[in-house]
């Protein structure tokens, strides 16, 4: 037990003197704010994506779901953006039931294709919908009326938020992981075939962890539109939002409880760092760099960083039976 | 299991440390920081957007003797500081409005900037400049015109570009002078992509011309990564109005221009709102299908050694392109600042930003075809303005108005 | 029917061909490997670039630039099979996205560094004047285009059925351990296909390039038409990616002129969301 907690306790520690530890710089309070905020939504699409193994690259339909809820509320009634928060968590799951049940039923690529296709189309919609903005999108309170506005200058505040927010999802991840549900995942992701057939109600377990996934993934949006005070249908509803959360909980280790965090504390400052370094000249060598950095990583870490230490390698060989490229 | 996550922590903190080594620079200068699009789609419009600036800040600390009247230009860099030279920082928003808000806090506090200008795109000025905002940081928008960044109340912003509504009036004077002249303009068209910038002016330029009783009888939105403009021409060749105007970035504005020519339909008078039709890589590559193309322009180059002669010669130097109207107005912002910090002799920013206020430029001390520069309570500069130019043989010429103009206006559009 | 909307259909239809086109290949190592490559779009990228070079340096058009650039992406195809492809493969379908989204990064961006951010066109001249039938035109680009796509769809799917190679490369995709006892080398099979694959989208950028706008990202734009080309038209399907391409083509350019440019994606997005949700096998695939 101690062996195992201590290391834990450890990186606790850390991550609640962090702001202390970088006091005198901003930007790397900004930082770390950053890296936990991107672990939220990374954290969120583990649920669905990692532990369930249904790859879904649509979920920016539930981060914007959460991020519109946050500014529309504040834009349109003037509400404290962060009271528009469980509004959009309630939105995100309620789409998640809607498309969860025909979609889920589709498997492999098939079903990220889905989720692209009907994130793009929202997308769309709200490219067009002027009550949420349209393609000009929403700012939220450039000055703060109150306190409950949420709106800082330092990044602090937000950094001890957004830990709060990251260690509950992670706990209730955890708890998840240790119960029936989550041993039935563990079972739809390994064959979905063999857990039907041992009276697993595989379509009823997905569709419970892609709502979950969906108003988790909403809560990151909402933090973010509180923090950063302006949405658009890009930075909600985009293609890259989606690709982002993938991205982290693949690197780090996907349906493990901290590869998404993981994930987001190497990929969130190599992009900032990197950005600050070499973005300024203009040749577009960030994206290299992150490019270069992701192919190395799927090429010598298939499954992610946190699965070499944890020694947990699956087996190279044939793709597992999440794999079968039609539907079920 | 513990010395691994120690190696993950030591991995971290070699990047942090890697973050910081930069930064010390030259203490000497005065830095701004300016964050444009260097990545992503707008890359193109940002690089020539940091060229522009670039040449501004050439102009002030080593100087050009043809630019006598624009204030700063003999190169001694700021008098009033002690000659100190101006450094620019450049950061990348690469298209994000979260990327320009996490750069405007680097430059803010760790390149220590003393103002920012930026940031190309309208929503993420709106980011940026809130950040500039909490930290008490002037912040000089030379181009995006979105409404609502002057509405926010803001005591840090300030905006020297023209905005939609100065476009829509002038399209309107500017086209009943054709009615007059007796062109038809009895139909009209908006052809707009669907982003922020195309939708704010389609709806502004609608406005004013049902204000001004101009019939726009077709309003044609599409979305700007289109793979095919085919159908918008082919609605436009069913209708067939006399004037259509394009709001368009630059990847569907050539597509426009090839397409027109192929399905062979163009309107009497064809008007572009600048932004795409104006950058150098369509100007280069599709100029000579749009020929009679009747352009809004802040940037126009004059006659043989006036200022925007020279500063066009200056800026084909350094790029290989005409300066275009968007980059002309990042240049002429980062001089305003320029100006403004010399003004306030510090580099303090309450200083600065009471310098700013107190700006007022006269038309001949600015390089854009502007009237001046002196701004409102809101930041707005109320002497910017436009020009109308045209496309006469492959290169746009200031036709309108008259007292501005150095070519002839000559129509109907020709085309291809 | 009106003349216009004649012309509407006709545009559609060339460029749904080139939609077909430059979706073949995605397709074909989609079916053959079960693997999404999410640089399909800069690969095309790529060759329009390479086509823009030829330009260039020797003032060749497309009867140059097409075989070349076929060659070009023929080899990058297969370095990117043999550095990364044939690894990612072996994990899960995570690292499969992770590897070819970081490979489009990788490429989109090196093509921003070398060639700057600029719009490139070559000149409207390469071709020659538009094809005029009655009220009909139809430019010789898409139409030269829209022809080769026929060609290059209609060999690939020839090679796939018709050949001993093909039948050699559809017992891999069936079962690659089947088709090694029967003495097929798998490995060798998929490297083909990813050289077959990136060879002809080298054909479809090349020819792209004559009518399009180059730029770094403009694979983005292509990409996502290309994946819902590939998914409509049915998993490894080379004529569903026809028929697809064609279909999607008149659809876009229909809805756009009679409800509205901006609603094309809409009907689009739609139209294939419930073509997943109700035949997931898409339109021409094995259920």
């Amino acid at each position: 037990m101690m062996r195992r907690s201590l290391p834990l306790l450890l990186f606790a520690a850390l991550a609640l003197l962090y702001p202390l530890l970088v006091a005198g710089s901003e930007v790397y309070q900004r930082l770390g704010a950053l890296v936990v905020l991107s672990a939220i939504g990374a954290s969120a699409w583990n649920l669905i994506g990692g532990y369930a193994g249904q790859v879904s690259v649509g979920h920016a339909v539930f981060f914007g779901a959460g991020a519109y809820a946050a500014l529309a509320g504040y834009a349109q009634f003037g509400m404290p953006p962060v009271a528009g928060a469980p509004i959009g968590v309630a939105v995100a799951i309620l789409i998640a039931a809607l498309i969860g049940v025909p979609t889920l039923r589709l498997s492999g690529h098939y079903f990220s294709m889905a989720t692209i296709a009907v994130a793009e189309l929202v997308r769309v919609l709200v490219t067009n919908w002027e009550w949420l903005g349209g393609a000009q999108g929403i700012s939220g309170p450039a000055v703060p009326r109150t306190v409950l506005d949420l709106s800082f200058t330092s990044a602090v505040p937000y950094y001890y938020i957004f830990l709060a927010v990251l260690a509950a999802i992670l706990f209730g991840t955890w708890r998840i992981e240790k119960s029936r549900m989550g041993f039935y995942l563990r079972a739809i992701k390994d064959s979905e075939r063999a857990a039907r057939s041992l009276g697993v109600a595989a379509g009823r377990y997905k569709l419970y962890a892609y709502m979950l996934s969906a108003g988790l993934t909403a809560v990151a949006g909402a933090l973010y539109a509180i923090m950063f005070g302006f949405i658009d249908p890009e930075s909600g509803c985009g293609i890259l939002i989606s690709v982002k959360m993938l991205i982290m909980a693949a690197l780090g280790g996907a349906g493990l409880l901290f590869g998404p965090l993981v994930g987001a504390l190497i990929l969130v400052p190599l992009e900032e760092i990197s950005n600050s370094l070499l973005g300024g000249k203009g040749a577009g060598l960030t994206f290299v760099v992150y490019g270069a950095m992701i192919v190395v990583i799927a090429r010598f870490l298939p499954s992610g960083l946190l699965a070499l230490f944890a020694g947990r390698m699956r087996p190279a060989g044939k793709p597992s039976e999440t794999e079968p490229s039609h539907a079920a | 299991m513990f010395w691994q996550k120690g190696a993950l922590a030591a991995f971290g903190a070699a990047l942090l440390a890697l973050g910081s080594a930069h930064g010390a620079a030259a203490q000497q200068s005065v830095k701004i920081g300016a964050i444009y699009p260097l990545s992503g789609n707008a890359a193109s419009a940002g690089g020539f957007s940091k060229a522009a600036i670039e040449l501004a800040v050439d102009l002030i600390n080593n100087g050009n003797a043809d630019l006598k009247d624009v204030p700063l230009a003999d190169g001694k860099g700021l008098p009033r500081l002690g000659g100190a030279k101006i450094e620019v920082v450049f950061a990348d928003n690469q298209g994000t409005p979260a990327a320009g808000q996490n750069q405007a806090l680097r430059l803010i506090t760790e390149e220590k900037v003393v103002a920012l200008i930026g940031a190309y795109q309208s929503g993420i000025t709106v980011t940026t400049s809130a950040m500039a905002e909490r930290h008490g940081i002037p912040f000089m928008a030379p181009e995006s015109v979105a409404a609502n960044l002057t509405e926010r109340g803001f005591k840090w912003f300030f905006r020297a570009t023209p905005v939609a509504g100065d476009f829509a009036r002038a399209y309107s004077e500017f086209l009943k002078e054709q009615q007059a002249a007796g062109q038809k303009t009895a139909s009209i068209a908006v052809v707009n992509e669907n982003t922020e910038y195309g939708n704010s002016v389609a709806s502004v330029i609608k406005e004013q011309f049902a204000k001004d009783g101009l019939n726009i009888t077709q309003v044609i939105p599409y979305s700007a990564n289109t793979t095919d403009v085919q159908p918008q021409v082919l609605q436009l060749k069913e209708k067939n109005p006399d004037v259509v105007i394009f709001i368009s970035y630059t990847s569907d504005a050539i597509l426009y221009a090839k397409t027109m020519k192929d399905l062979n339909w163009k309107p009497a008078i064809m008007i572009a709102d600048d932004a795409g039709f104006n950058d150098p890589s369509f100007v280069a590559t599709s100029g000579a299908l749009v020929d009679g193309l009747v352009n809004r322009s802040s940037f126009a180059v004059g006659k043989p050694g006036s200022v925007s002669a020279v500063i066009n010669d200056l800026y084909k130097k350094k790029t290989g392109n005409d300066l275009d109207d968007p980059s002309a107005r990042a240049m002429q912002g980062m001089l305003i600042l320029a100006d403004a910090i010399n003004r306030a002799g510090s580099t303090e920013p309450a200083k600065i930003q009471a310098a700013l206020k107190a700006t007022d430029l006269k038309a001949n001390q600015v390089i854009t075809g502007y009237n001046g520069v002196k701004f409102d309570d809101k930041g707005q500069n109320v002497l910017a303005s436009s020009l109308i130019t045209q496309m006469q043989a492959g290169k746009y010429v200031p036709v309108w108005p008259k007292d501005k103009s150095v070519g002839e206006l000559k129509l109907p559009y020709k085309g291809w | 029917m009106s003349s216009i909307l004649l012309q509407v259909i006709v545009s559609g239809l060339l460029i749904g061909a080139v939609y077909a086109l430059f979706s073949s290949g995605l397709t074909l190592i989609w079916g053959m490997m079960n693997v999404i490559n999410f640089a399909h779009g800069d690969f095309v990228m790529l060759a329009m670039y390479t086509a823009f070079l030829v330009w260039t340096t020797f003032g060749g058009g497309p009867a140059a630039a097409v075989p070349i650039a076929a060659v070009v992406l023929a080899t990058i195809g297969l370095l990117s099979y043999f550095l990364l492809v044939r690894h990612i493969m072996k994990g899960p379908m995570l690292a499969q996205i992770l590897g070819t989204f970081g490979l489009a990064l990788l490429l989109r961006y090196s093509a921003f560094w070398y060639f700057g951010a600029n719009f490139k066109t070559l000149p409207d001249s390469l071709l020659g004047p538009p094809f005029v039938l009655g009220s009909i035109r139809v430019d010789a680009p898409r139409l030269l285009a829209g022809t080769i796509g026929l060609l290059v769809t209609l060999s690939l799917h020839l090679i796939l059925t018709r050949t001993a190679l093909g039948s050699r490369m559809l017992a891999v995709a069936e079962d690659a351990t089947a088709a090694q006892l029967m003495g097929i080398r798998p490995e060798r099979m998929q490297a083909v296909a990813w050289a077959l694959a990136a060879g002809a989208t080298g054909i479809a950028g090349a020819l792209i390039a004559t009518f399009f706008y180059t730029s770094p990202t403009v694979g983005e734009t292509l990409a996502i038409v290309a994946f819902v080309t590939v998914a409509f038209g049915g998993f490894g399907s080379v004529p569903g990616a026809l028929v697809a391409g064609l279909l999607i083509g008149v659809i876009e350019a229909v809805s756009a002129f009679m409800i509205g440019p901006v609603y094309k994606d809409v009907i689009v997005y739609t139209l294939f969301v419930l073509v997943l949700w109700t035949r997931p096998q898409g339109l021409m695939g094995k259920a």
